[in-house]
């Protein structure tokens, strides 16, 4: 019926057309976020305590409590999640243990993040009675996050040329000395992208710290890693189906902060990612 | 002529069922140009990669026979290969700088086995650099990274690199394969000072090199150990149909 030429027109706007809705729905969502929530920006929404019910003032303790939970994150997975990494990529060889490990990663990646969120408070909260705090919610999400971490930092590690290795080696270097000297500063840039994305997962998630740490109304901020405390996606699923009256911007304008919040640990890790490619020898 | 290394019906087969040497034997002498030559495929680089144990990062299954450096058996269980890799330094094929400055590049290994003093390190960049013939080009310019010096200029800087620690034994792998000639030249000329204090390894990259800076040459062909002897015999007079075969170019 069609001959090929059409044939080929047609195959190259469906394609573009699929790009091009890819795109879309990401104007989309930021525009009319933005549009919608940057009225109630101000200096106030971003530093006082939410007054009347949340329906007025500001997120002072959803921000700081996403903050807190978001280091304390860092603080659980990365240490955790690059070892495991340069276990993987330069001692593991390929045996029961190491496939019994890749596996365990895989399915943690797997795992719906409302399981976590249940996961944390049994084991957390309630068997080791951290209670319902940033401790709690720390570890739960630092789990969530290790998936990410590990498997980034693996494949940034097994990017630096073996050839390095084995000149570190032959120079008399040990294992440990090669991957500390030669290794790991490479792949440091790759590693640090890794991080701020698993991060900038951790901070939108609302499931988790559901259950672990997350406030419904505290209008102070937390002074230790054994309180609850608000945090911005939760706090933003609160007012949008539990506080009836709520002013509407509000809602808009508590989701834009969270969004530039996620998107400047994007935009963060792209700089690091980019500043050390163009530094970068091979 | 003394011997340094004593190599024992050394076989070598790596996991992919490739027997890369096959039972040789030979000896590798102290101050002098060690030359392994043959066409690729021959085992020489393997053989090479024995010598201070930097097979043990390769796929090798099965290992056997001896080496012997000044009498120690470096294959024994339990040998101290950091201290080996010290001894009997190498300089591979491709000039691989490590993504740091000159100066780190030749200070990595001093500072790997704990030397921090600065005059020392500073006084080993500049003797390195001046017996790899180097020291004219990049001296004024120790603080820059190693990777923007040109190939030739890499490969010197390796050579330079493994002189740092002051080994006994200096393995080099085709260490002109990637040079021009003027490169290349200085290269030998540099081995031909060396060889004064170190006991030299070379696989060259021709027939051409072999036999321009020999003291002793060992012919290698599929894993086997074909002939080896003196320059003048080896490469005028050779024992073996094949060795003659190989160097008048009637195959390789």
């Amino acid at each position: 019926m069609f001959n090929r030429q059409v044939t080929q027109r047609i195959a190259f706007v469906l394609i573009s057309l699929a790009a091009a809705l890819v795109i879309l729905p990401i104007f989309a969502i930021v525009g009319y976020i933005v549009v919608e929530g940057i009225g109630a920006i101000n200096w106030e929404f971003l530093t006082t305590m939410p007054r009347h019910g949340m329906r007025e003032g500001g997120l002072l303790p959803a921000i700081v409590g996403t903050l807190w939970l978001t280091v304390g994150t860092g603080l659980v997975a990365v240490p955790i999640g690059v070892g495991a990494a340069i276990y993987l990529a330069e001692y593991a060889s390929d045996n029961a243990l190491t496939r019994a490990i890749r596996i365990a990663i895989i399915n943690l990646a797997g795992v719906p993040s409302v399981v976590y969120g249940l996961f944390g408070m049994g084991l957390f909260v309630v068997f080791l009675r951290f209670g319902t705090s940033i401790l709690a919610g720390s570890l739960t999400l630092g789990i969530m996050t290790l998936p990410v971490i590990i498997s980034t930092a693996e494949e940034a590690l097994r990017a630096v040329p073996q050839e390095f290795r084995l000149v570190s080696t032959s120079l008399g270097g040990t294992h440990w000395q090669t991957i500390r000297r030669v290794v790991l500063p490479q792949a440091l840039p790759g590693i640090i992208t890794g991080i701020i994305l698993g991060l900038e997962r951790a901070a939108g998630e609302t499931a988790p710290i559901l259950f672990t740490v997350a406030a419904f109304f505290l209008p102070r901020l937390p002074s230790s890693i054994f309180d609850q405390t608000m945090a911005l996606p939760y706090h933003l699923f609160v007012i949008s189906t539990q506080v009836p009256g709520m002013p509407l911007q509000l809602q808009y304008g508590t989701a834009l902060v969270l969004l530039i919040f996620v998107l400047s640990l994007n935009v963060l890790a792209t700089l690091i990612r980019r500043h050390y490619r163009q530094q970068r020898v091979w | 002529m003394e011997t340094k290394i004593r190599i024992e019906n050394l076989s070598v087969r790596y996991s992919d069922g490739t027997e890369s040497l096959r039972d040789v034997t030979m000896d590798i002498y102290a101050r002098q140009i060690n030359v392994l030559f043959g066409p690729a495929g021959g085992g020489k680089s393997t053989l090479l990669r024995t010598l201070n144990r930097l097979n043990d990062l390769a796929d090798v299954v099965t290992q056997s026979g001896h080496v012997t450096l000044d009498g120690e058996d470096i294959m024994a269980p339990g040998y101290d290969v950091i201290r080996l890799r010290r001894r009997v330094g190498i300089v591979f094929a491709r000039p691989v700088p490590l993504p740091m400055t000159i100066y780190q590049n030749i200070t990595y290994g001093l500072e790997l086995a704990g030397v921090r003093e600065r005059q020392l390190l500073d006084a080993t960049v500049e003797r390195c650099l001046k017996q790899a013939a180097l020291w004219d080009e990049v001296g004024m310019r120790l603080h820059e990274p190693a990777h923007a010096l040109s190939g030739g200029q890499q490969q010197r800087l390796c050579l330079a690199r493994t002189l740092a620690l002051q080994p006994e034994v200096i393995l080099l792998d085709e260490p002109t394969s990637g040079l021009d000639p003027i490169s290349t030249g200085k290269v030998e000329q540099t081995l031909q000072e060396l060889k004064a204090s170190y006991t030299i390894v070379i696989v060259p990259h021709s027939v051409q090199q072999a036999a321009r800076v020999a003291d002793w040459a060992t012919f290698f062909l599929q894993g086997e150990l074909v002939e080896s002897g003196p320059r003048d015999q080896i490469f005028t007079n050779p024992q073996d149909r094949r060795t003659d075969e190989y160097i008048t170019g009637r195959f390789g």
